[in-house]
């Protein structure tokens, strides 16, 4: 009886439950401020001439442990919306699409040797490609945080 | 209201692989437009040999000239997955369905065609189970009765599953299977205590139980001639 009081407010700490409803994931993904986001789950974030582009912590969570990333070759183009990569979990190859349209100036060689990157760190260590905007206004067609938020929300509550 | 969710089901026999390859492509490109409902191709291919994106050709044990020999073709594909084998007798479902629509993720998606090969298998008393991590597919004990590789392009999914009902085996002695090494392929044919109906029949319980775990409300059955 003790040690079951014990691991729940042990439980209660950690902020975990022993029966959820439904996944965690769907309450917990993270979303950060000061990005923009994609209806197809991608995020961007604009710093002076250079965008970096990767998958949310939805995306990730969504595709399972990710084992294969394909990515282009700087100085290619990449344009709103259309796939870019393509990233493979669960015997599955799901395309990525770009947010927005520019050139891309750098790509993140790591995911190569270590593609578990884009699910343990997506927004930091699994950044995808970096951009130079060629139509800086497309990020005001994007969502922001709480519309990326609210979205998620309706597309899991789909099924 | 919730809206009905429709499933057209195509029925195609055999088919040859890029056929279906380029049948899935235009389907998929008029289900991004909004222009089809999900779609489900049933078929069967002649002996074939498909790799996905990663291109793992280490696992393919022979040189394609024995495979033309053998009167296989080999083809590369944009599918997630390693090497596998599709015949005569191997049950194959090739859905082309809105994932955004229904709010499944790759993982729930594949997760979702496990079961529908595993519900399907129980129907004969064969309990199979999915993989372990990274063994994605469906198994009965130690030996694998069904695969999967899928691609999902906009949200958009091709390609699919592949259940083996009584394929040739000895095909798949000529490639490592999906990449893993030291495990067994297997058939319904193999692990059912009883007799199979005609193949038709399984087929059409394989769909079944594909459009009730993915809650189709209507489903619209054509065949070869009337879908084309």
């Amino acid at each position: 009886m003790a040690l079951r009081v014990w691991a729940s407010s042990a439980a209660n700490a950690l902020r975990l439950s022993s029966a959820p409803p439904f996944p965690l994931s769907r309450c917990f993904s993270t979303v950060l401020d000061g990005l923009k986001y994609a209806t197809s789950h991608e995020w961007v974030k604009h710093e002076g001439s250079v965008a970096t582009i990767g998958i949310t912590e939805h995306a990730q969570d969504h595709l399972g442990e990710v084992v294969f990333v394909e990515l282009p070759e700087p100085g290619g183009a990449v344009t709103q919306a259309s796939g870019f990569g393509a990233v493979e979990s669960v015997k599955a190859t799901s395309d990525v699409n770009s947010p927005i349209s520019g050139e891309i100036v750098e790509v993140n060689t790591k995911l190569t040797e270590t593609p578990g990157l884009i699910n343990s760190s997506p927004y930091e260590n699994g950044w995808m490609i970096k951009v130079k905007p060629s139509n800086p206004s497309e990020l005001e067609s994007l969502m922001g945080p709480k519309e990326y938020t609210k979205f998620c929300e309706e597309e899991d509550a789909a099924h | 209201m919730r809206i009905p969710r429709k499933l057209e089901v195509w029925r195609m026999g055999t088919m040859n692989y890029l056929q279906a390859l380029k049948l899935q492509e235009k389907l998929a490109s008029d289900r991004k437009a909004c222009k089809i409902s999900d779609t489900l191709l049933a078929l069967q291919h002649p002996p074939t040999y498909t790799l996905g994106k990663r291109r793992t050709d280490h696992n393919l044990l022979v040189s394609e000239d024995e495979l033309k020999t053998m009167g296989a073709e080999l083809h590369y594909t944009q599918r997630g997955g390693d090497i596998t084998y599709h015949g005569p007798s191997q049950a194959i479902l090739y859905p082309i369905i809105s994932l955004r629509d229904i709010g499944l993720g790759a993982r729930n998606y594949v997760e979702k065609l496990e079961l529908t090969m595993i519900n399907l298998a129980s129907i004969y008393g064969v309990q199979a189970r999915p993989g372990r991590k990274c063994q994605t597919g469906v198994w009965v004990g130690e030996g694998k009765i069904g695969a999967i590789g899928v691609r999902i392009s906009s949200g958009i999914t091709s390609h699919g599953l592949a259940f083996n009902i009584n394929p040739d085996l000895n095909y798949f002695k000529h490639i490592v299977p999906c990449g893993i090494a030291d495990k067994e392929v297997t058939s319904l044919k193999r692990e059912a205590k009883s007799e199979l109906p005609p193949e038709e029949v399984i087929e059409e319980q394989l769909i079944s139980s594909f459009a009730q775990l993915f809650n189709y409300d209507n489903v619209e059955w054509k065949d070869n001639g009337s879908a084309l």
